[in-house]
């Protein structure tokens, strides 16, 4: 399928892919400030690009794969800054403690296990997808999963136990 | 599919797994309580991930990538070559001009004084002069540090001092000093460049042979 006018499709990609994009950023930069340019930066890459594009089932790997190189490009001009000292968005979560021990658990990843994890959960990509927008083998993408959700298991199990030990000993 | 294959399906991505995974789930009970645990550690990433986004970003983002002027590569290209002229001209036009020269004498020797026995800035007087001479001071240059009039060569310049990002920077605008070439000067340490305008012509001198063509390229875009 051809890809329809510039900016009516460029606004259709934004509008539907845009939160992905972001978030993805976020969790790459672990910055909410190094995030927005990130995306920003992928926005008028993906805008000056746009007439290149053939193809609108593309769109999504081909935004992706624009704010993965983009972190990239920035992660080796400045080094990243760990923590932007919570200056996140304020957000519903029904478990915020749970919610924090995820993300503690997330961060702790290898960047790219984080990195697959995240195309599959935020993009929806399969690991054929995945592999192209990292650049790795499809084997690879799927080792990386797979040990990503065996270290999270492994501790927020942990974390479980932690919690638990600790409601025995004010108990006790 | 026996149980190894069905986990390591499930490891892999537990919300797409096939009909032939779903139907082993079915049919095995430590399996299906695996999978359950599984998508209930899904459903916690997806939780994390989905943090909010900020307001007005994505309006911000899209102006952004709509109104930022484009550079072909047609015109980066004749920059590039245009730069490349210039350095290669500097190159050749090493000589050593006296009244570059005397630009750095007068930051060397007579600037502090200037500034110390300096008026209040008049800026409507500045860009009358920058009118005058033929160029434009943009914002990019720097901070203006002072703003004053001297002596210089038989005229009377307009001194102006500048924090740029290479470093502090002085122009001695010269309205009535018509130049035919640029003219370069290196000494004690600085770098000087009198630089023609359409009106007369500009002293540049600053610490780096790169601080004052940097600064010459924002007076020409500007």
């Amino acid at each position: 399928m051809l890809v329809p006018g510039r900016r009516a499709g460029f606004d259709r990609a934004v509008e539907r892919y845009f939160g992905g994009l972001y978030r993805y950023a976020y969790w790459l930069c672990r910055n909410r400030w190094q995030a927005e340019d990130v995306v920003q930066e992928s926005l008028l890459r993906a805008w000056r690009a746009w007439p290149a594009l053939r193809e609108e089932r593309a769109l999504r790997s081909w935004l992706f794969t624009i704010v993965h190189r983009e972190h990239l490009r920035a992660a080796a001009r400045a080094p990243r800054s760990e923590n932007d000292g919570g200056a996140e968005e304020p957000g519903y979560h029904p478990d915020p403690g749970g919610t924090l021990d995820m993300e503690h658990a997330l961060q702790a990843l290898p960047d790219d296990s984080r990195e697959a994890l995240l195309l599959q959960v935020l993009g929806g990509f399969s690991c054929a997808e995945i592999a192209r927008v990292l650049g790795a083998s499809e084997g690879a993408v799927m080792t990386r999963l797979t040990r990503a959700r065996q270290a999270l298991r492994r501790q927020l199990g942990a974390a479980d136990e932690a919690t638990g030990t600790a409601r025995e000993a004010r108990k006790a | 599919m026996n149980c190894f294959e069905f986990r390591r399906a499930a490891m892999l991505d537990p919300r797409r797994l096939d009909t032939e995974a779903l139907g082993h789930a079915e049919r095995c009970q430590a399996c299906g309580t695996m999978l359950a645990e599984a998508l209930e550690l899904e459903a916690q990433i997806e939780n994390a991930l989905h943090i909010p986004v900020p307001h007005g970003l994505r309006e911000r983002a899209v102006r952004n990538a709509l109104e930022t002027p484009r550079i072909s590569r047609r015109q980066a290209l004749a920059a590039g070559l245009a730069l490349a002229a210039t350095a290669a001209a500097s190159l050749l036009w090493r000589r050593d001009d006296p009244l570059a020269l005397a630009g750095i004498d007068f930051v060397v020797f007579e600037e502090a004084q200037a500034i110390l026995d300096a008026k209040p800035a008049d800026p409507v007087a500045l860009q009358r002069a920058a009118v005058q001479t033929g160029i434009v001071l943009p914002a990019q240059l720097g901070e203006l540090r002072y703003v004053g009039t001297c002596p210089f060569a038989g005229t009377t310049a307009h001194h102006v001092v500048l924090k740029t990002a290479f470093g502090k920077a002085t122009l001695l605008l010269l309205p009535d000093r018509p130049l035919g070439a640029r003219l370069i000067a290196s000494a004690r340490g600085l770098h000087a460049a009198i630089s023609p305008t359409t009106g007369g012509s500009v002293v540049i001198v600053a610490d780096s042979s790169r601080g004052i063509a940097r600064i010459e390229t924002i007076l020409k875009s500007g």
